[in-house]
């Protein structure tokens, strides 16, 4: 076949662009997939954590409850956001490929690119959507529990008459404080900006990787060396701490991590510090950083990864 | 082969530019309190291995709490040297978080002070030694966690209260119910500096209480026991008899009961 | 239609990298072939030949070491080639999750197609494929036949000019296998090319207008399904019971017989092409 018929034919087939219905589709597929897969079962675990967290230890003064059914609830939705984001990404792309609808799906006019950004989309709509009524369900419980306590702590002052306007009044603010706030729900999305780093990583793992165990492995080392990142990058920027080695390793350790520690706001909001917005912008433009650029580096191993 | 070079050197690259970007993040978010202090481990401290999984993991929070019910757990044995154990883990992990300070001070000023001085089983010296040692291990708690929270009212009132009903250095007392109030505690923290300063045996103090108190009273904000202390610096500090405060009922202005309490 | 192939392959090699531990492989060796427009062509050979590599590098599921392939024209490396091919793997399988409509309206979804006309065109397939009864039963409940069906409504769906089919017809049953055939046949006459594998001869046999005999990597034979067969003009005798003194005495009277041998009973046809693929593929592996 000569060149000329080659490019005047290339020339007649449009070029196939990238199509945002396309990876919606992608993603949406995604999305049933897994809730097929029963994997929103963890939703109800939850509740019943919350509800227990919520009310089983009535020893404790009404602070310290509430802010210890902060803790356990947002630090049961971080572990359930990165363990779905993890599991369910390094599931997805080996799945495909053994079953072979991954060879149906890419010998239609389908960019991997699109494919790749279907299947994350889709894994972190599902993590967003948990997030959210778990947000829900949390904040119920919070604003429930918030007023009970309060009128018990009110009554216990009253009994031991203590109930002067300025300790009713201070009793107040520090129930308030540790209640329902809108701090809550930026630690939750910061909870989910951390997921979404985790995710964007088992998908990079996943595309080098073949086997599941292999990408669920690595990627959790990377997210505990991910929570030290921030003292790895301190070590390597003072000077005189150690020699070249251990300054080349420390580079090497925290240039290949992202560092997850930045997202780490929950136990603030727990103590009740209040979320600049300065601070969701950082974090928010940072991990869009980290996602697009592990999206890229993805691309160039998945695009002509032999299948 | 060479796409996967490529990959490895983007980031590579990306890694190396992205570390001035998060040391700034980093610093811009603990500047706003929202990122905690790395844990700074001293020597002979044991953080256990499910405190150094947790500060790694990203839940240090979730194993305060853990810990923090473990030492509830020991209380109800009134098995304080383990409960102090589990409050300094507690505190490592969540060294922003007032009230585990508070708590752990609480727990070996008052609870374990008083179980000592109250037990019939152990000699009387010793008795007074443990309850002494363990008043003092609740100042230094509180001490430490005010090294951290410097402008934390509470803290500042907490430690106040122990100097005052535990410790009896009034000056001490004074001078961290009046930081409580510099840094937006509640009004009759100011009133209760001076009532501390007014009990110490020191003549400074009794011009910082009197001057305190003498402000409180020119806004009409006297209450009896502000009269009552007030009487007492003025002997302490011979006030001339004609500065002196009237014998007369407290000329505090009630607010009408619709408009709530008084801050 | 025009003169543009709807496949082309030009001296393809694909190797395999190998490992530390094994080897490179070669699976591919300098092969060409040219499937015309409107024509259904078979790829034969034997396990491990190289049909499925070829087939993955036509469609840009791999790439190739060396030489090139094209889709109408379009090289395989392009996403574009992919608009006009159909592709059925080996034993495909679909999202479990997923009814046979929904599958059908995924795949029409990620061909860019939407709406009443995606619909339409969904109906149409299962109505074409004998599924429209299985349309909304979950796909992990499909039989292996219903699979196979439901993998051609998918590679059909985007309304490609060329279908490709790996073993369309293994591990079919035969009327499940005997409807498959129908289609391939239906779909020459809607002038959709169509380029197969298989190892199943006889089938092949009956829809094929060429066929390519690959063994190792390499093309052996490649023609005209006719053409082929009559080059082996050749006799085959079936004979049920035969003792060996039979069989020499058959002997014995084949040699006497001279020009006037009279034919007791010529081969089928079928196992012509048979005989010519084993053959083909024993002299590849001496040579």
């Amino acid at each position: 076949m000569s060149d000329a018929t080659t490019s005047s034919a290339a020339a007649k087939t449009p070029k196939v662009r990238f199509s945002p219905q396309r990876v919606w589709t992608m993603a949406m597929a995604t999305v049933t997939q897994l809730i097929r897969m029963k994997i929103l079962a963890f939703l109800v675990l939850f509740c019943l954590l919350a509800v227990g967290a919520g009310f089983a230890f009535s020893v404790i003064n009404p602070e310290q409850q509430l802010s210890l059914l902060k803790s356990v609830t947002l630090g049961a939705l971080q572990i359930f956001s990165i363990v779905i984001g993890v599991v369910s990404t390094a599931l997805l792309l080996p799945k495909d490929l053994e079953d072979r609808t991954l060879y149906t799906i890419l010998s239609k006019p389908v960019p991997r690119f699109d494919y790749l950004l279907g299947k994350l989309i889709g894994v972190l709509m599902l993590i967003g959507g948990g997030l959210i009524v778990m947000d829900a369900i949390l904040s119920l419980i919070l604003w429930m529990r918030q007023s009970l306590l309060f009128d018990e702590a009110v009554n216990h002052l009253r009994m031991e008459k203590m109930d002067s306007a300025e300790a009713v009044t201070q009793m107040r603010e520090i129930v308030a404080r540790q209640g329902l706030t809108w701090n809550l729900h930026w630690a939750v999305w910061a909870i989910f900006l951390k997921a979404t780093v985790v995710t964007t990583v088992a998908l990079l793992l996943s595309s080098i990787a073949s086997s599941t165990l292999f990408t669920i492995v690595i990627t959790f080392c990377v997210t505990i060396i991910g929570h030290g990142e921030a003292l790895i990058r301190e070590f390597f920027f003072t000077p005189n701490l150690s020699g070249m080695t251990g300054r080349a390793a420390a580079l090497l350790l925290a240039a290949i991590c992202p560092d997850l520690a930045q997202f780490d706001i929950v136990d603030s909001v727990v103590n009740g510090e209040i979320v600049p917005w300065s601070a969701v912008l950082n974090m928010t433009s940072l991990a869009a950083i980290y996602v697009t650029v592990y999206m890229f580096i993805t691309h160039l191993v998945f695009a002509e990864k032999e299948l | 082969m060479n796409r996967k070079l490529q990959a490895l050197a983007v980031l590579l690259i990306f890694g190396v530019v992205k570390l001035p970007l998060e040391q700034h993040v980093t610093r811009d978010l603990r500047a706003h309190g929202m990122l905690q202090e790395p844990i700074r481990l001293g020597v002979g401290e044991d953080l256990g291995q499910a405190g150094i999984a947790a500060s790694l993991g990203g839940l240090r929070g979730l194993a305060a709490c853990i810990f923090q019910l473990r030492a509830h757990v020991e209380f109800t044995y009134v098995n304080w040297a383990k409960v102090d154990n589990l409050y300094k883990l507690v505190t490592r992990l969540q060294p922003r978080n007032s009230r585990y300070w508070e708590e752990a001070a609480w727990h070996m000023a008052y609870n374990a002070a008083s179980y000592y001085l109250y037990n019939q089983e152990l000699k009387p010296a010793l008795r007074g030694q443990l309850y002494h040692d363990h008043v003092k291990r609740g100042v230094a708690i509180l001490e430490e966690g005010l090294r951290f929270l410097p402008r934390n009212p509470r803290l500042w009132e907490k430690l106040a209260e122990v100097h005052a009903k535990r410790t009896y250095q009034f000056k001490d007392a004074g001078d961290a119910y009046w930081h409580s109030f510099q840094n937006g505690g509640l009004n009759y923290t100011e009133r209760f500096a001076a009532y501390a300063y007014a009990q110490s045996n020191n003549p400074g103090s009794w011009q910082k209480g009197y001057a305190i108190l003498k402000r409180l009273y020119d806004a009409k904000k006297a209450t009896p026991g502000l009269i009552e202390y007030m009487k007492l610096l003025e002997e302490h500090l011979h006030i001339p008899a004609a500065q002196r405060i009237p014998e007369a009922a407290p000329v505090r202005q009630m607010p009408p009961p619709e408009e709530g309490p008084l801050r | 239609m025009s003169d543009t192939p709807a496949v082309s392959v030009n001296h393809l090699t694909k190797v395999f990298k190998g490992t530390l531990v094994k080897g490179a492989f070669r699976a591919v060796h300098d092969l060409s072939l040219t499937v015309k427009a409107g024509e259904v062509y078979g790829l034969i050979g034997p396990n491990g030949s190289g049909k499925s590599t070829t087939m993955k590098v036509i469609l840009g599921l791999l790439k190739p070491t060396e030489g090139d392939t094209s889709i109408f024209g379009v090289p395989s490396t392009e996403v574009a080639s992919r608009s006009d091919v159909g592709f059925l793997p080996e034993n495909p399988y679909f999202y479990k999750h997923l009814n046979g409509r929904e599958t059908l309206h995924f795949y029409g979804s990620l061909c860019g197609m939407r709406g009443a006309k995606l619909k339409e065109r969904a109906s149409e397939m299962l109505a074409l494929t004998g599924l429209e009864d299985a349309a909304t039963r979950r796909v992990g409940g499909y039989s292996k036949g219903m699979l196979q069906r439901l993998g051609l409504a998918q590679a059909l769906i985007h309304e490609p000019r060329l279908l490709v089919l790996d073993e369309p017809t293994a591990g079919v049953d035969p009327a499940g296998s005997r409807k498959i055939r129908d289609l391939i046949i239906e779909f020459r006459s809607r002038g959709i090319t169509v380029l197969v594998t298989s190892h199943l001869l006889e089938q092949m046999q009956e829809v094929c207008d060429r066929v390519g005999i690959m063994a190792h990597g390499r093309m052996v034979r490649e023609g005209r399904l006719e053409d082929l067969i009559a080059v082996e003009n050749q006799t085959e005798m079936v004979i049920e019971n035969a003792s060996p003194a039979l069989l020499a005495q058959i002997d014995a009277l084949v040699k006497a017989a001279g020009s006037d041998t009279r034919l007791l009973r010529s081969g089928h046809p079928r196992t012509t092409l048979e005989r010519l693929f084993l053959e083909a593929t024993n002299e590849a592996k001496k040579s």
